[in-house]
């Protein structure tokens, strides 16, 4: 996964300019896409788009060697601390397995 | 520079109105306003809204206002900003007095949203999320964010599900004693526990609900009682997987300490508090963000009562978002309705002596925040 990082922000959500300094030249690496559950829910209620799957987990990823996070999707319960495996990309959701 | 006053306030009863229209609900909580300032000749309108075009194939919200009550040729618009649509159509309505440009603006807001099914609202809802982003396909939803926030608040600070139950009950109690309120029933904790999860661990009290419903305010350069002593707006982050702290929405305290700057106060000043529990776990966030508690303590001041009505920083003393009801662009008016009230001594659930009030009106999950601060002169 790609992680871009200024300043000492490190973030999976690409930027045109540095927040803090203004700066067009955001750093670019590639990080492992597995990790650590930071946090998660569990949707009941989805909106019309999502009804078929639920109920199904929303989870922020925490990756390794980065601060930064990723937002993922999962069929199974998690809770913190849970490690994860990236699973592929399903219409442009990042999918997570235990 | 130019001061900025409140001379009349509107709201219609928020709840379901399936016998009324969008347009219906609008012109009478903008009527109630003029009528509650004497009718004054209006400069200018602006209307807080967000679901009109796509839910009910209505826009030029601002034209029918103008029109429809006779206000002449007149400069409006609509102003959109998710939930706190509101709360910014009301800045931008000070901003116009204060620019020197009008003299009197007529700010309105408003929702229709319980004619839909709860998916298709949820769905709409969500074009308050970057929807070119991995996250919005992931499945994400507006409780769905608070929820992901509440495991992580719990496992940072020690707090519980109770906690988050004790802020639904709280507004719950202040929203019966509310005749404009959505919800009047009584409920209790064990209730409010045990209902239907909607996105763990949120169940249905931590939510706030569809609403229909309406405020306005009537705004001027010219003096009253009820002085506008600040405006504030923040843009935050737009997605989740950004934050630099999850636990922290920049936005919220970012907007008031910019308030607080303005109007020259601090937290300390403030009498009494209308804040944007769009879910329950929000407004412990907001409370510790708006500088009221201590970072990661808020949800102690709820178990100690601080934010009753009768507590040290009353919080929602009309019921809340959750109680009183979250009609989307109506809500940031609705606010303010109630703290007219309260700065006037004629407010449910009245806060003796309030002089200072502050309204925070949050939109998306962080993406806007705006700070009114409220003074009795």
């Amino acid at each position: 996964m790609k992680v871009y990082s200024c300043c000492g922000h490190e973030t999976v959500v690409k930027r045109h300019y540095c927040p803090s300094c203004g700066s067009s030249e955001i750093e670019e690496r590639e990080v492992p896409n597995d990790g650590t559950i930071y946090s998660y829910t569990r949707i009941h209620v989805p909106p019309v788009e999502f009804e078929h799957i639920a109920p199904y987990s929303v989870v922020l990823v925490q990756l390794e060697g980065t601060k930064a996070k990723v937002t993922g999707r999962m069929t199974e319960e998690v809770t913190i601390g849970d490690r994860v495996q990236f699973a592929g990309i399903d219409n442009g959701a990042y999918l997570y397995k235990k | 520079m130019t001061k900025t006053y409140v001379h009349g306030v509107g709201m219609t009863k928020f709840g379901t109105h399936a016998d009324r229209t969008l347009k219906n609900l609008l012109l009478d909580a903008s009527r109630q306003a003029l009528e509650d300032a004497g009718r004054p000749k209006v400069d200018a309108v602006f209307v807080g809204n967000f679901l009109a075009g796509s839910m009910s194939n209505q826009e030029i919200l601002g034209a029918i206002v103008a029109n429809d009550l006779g206000l002449g040729y007149i400069p409006t618009a609509k102003v959109e900003g998710a939930c706190a649509s509101g709360g910014i159509a009301l800045r931008q309505g000070i901003l116009g007095i204060m620019s020197g440009e009008y003299d009197t603006v007529l700010v309105a807001g408003v929702e229709k949203m319980k004619h839909a099914r709860t998916p298709d609202v949820t769905q709409a809802i969500n074009a308050a999320m970057d929807t070119d982003s991995n996250e919005k396909h992931a499945g994400l939803t507006f409780p769905g964010f608070f929820g992901v926030l509440a495991h992580r608040y719990f496992h940072e600070t020690g707090a519980t599900k109770e906690h988050l139950a004790m802020v639904a009950l709280k507004n719950r109690e202040n929203a019966l004693q509310n005749p404009l309120a959505q919800f009047q029933k009584p409920t209790t904790l064990e209730e409010i526990i045990g209902a239907r999860l909607i996105t763990e661990p949120l169940g249905l009290f931590d939510c706030s609900p569809m609403t229909d419903g309406a405020a306005a305010i009537v705004l001027s350069r010219k003096p009253s009682p009820i002085h506008v002593r600040s405006s504030a707006l923040v843009s935050g982050p737009t997605q989740m997987q950004d934050a630099l702290d999850l636990l922290s929405i920049p936005a919220i305290g970012e907007s008031g300490r910019k308030a607080y700057e303005k109007a020259g106060v601090g937290p300390e000043d403030i009498d009494v508090i209308e804040i944007h529990d769009c879910f329950s776990m929000t407004e412990i966030i907001a409370i510790e963000e708006l500088g009221f508690f201590p970072k990661g303590e808020g949800f102690k001041a709820i178990e100690e009562g601080h934010t009753k009505a009768s507590g040290k920083k009353p919080v929602n003393t009309s019921g809340g978002l959750l109680s009183r009801g979250h009609p989307i662009g109506a809500t940031g008016l609705s606010q303010i309705y109630q703290l007219v009230h309260q700065l006037k001594g004629t407010a449910a659930n009245q806060v003796n002596g309030a002089r200072m009030a502050l309204a925070q009106n949050l939109g998306g999950t962080g993406s806007y925040s705006a700070v009114h601060i409220l003074e009795r002169v």
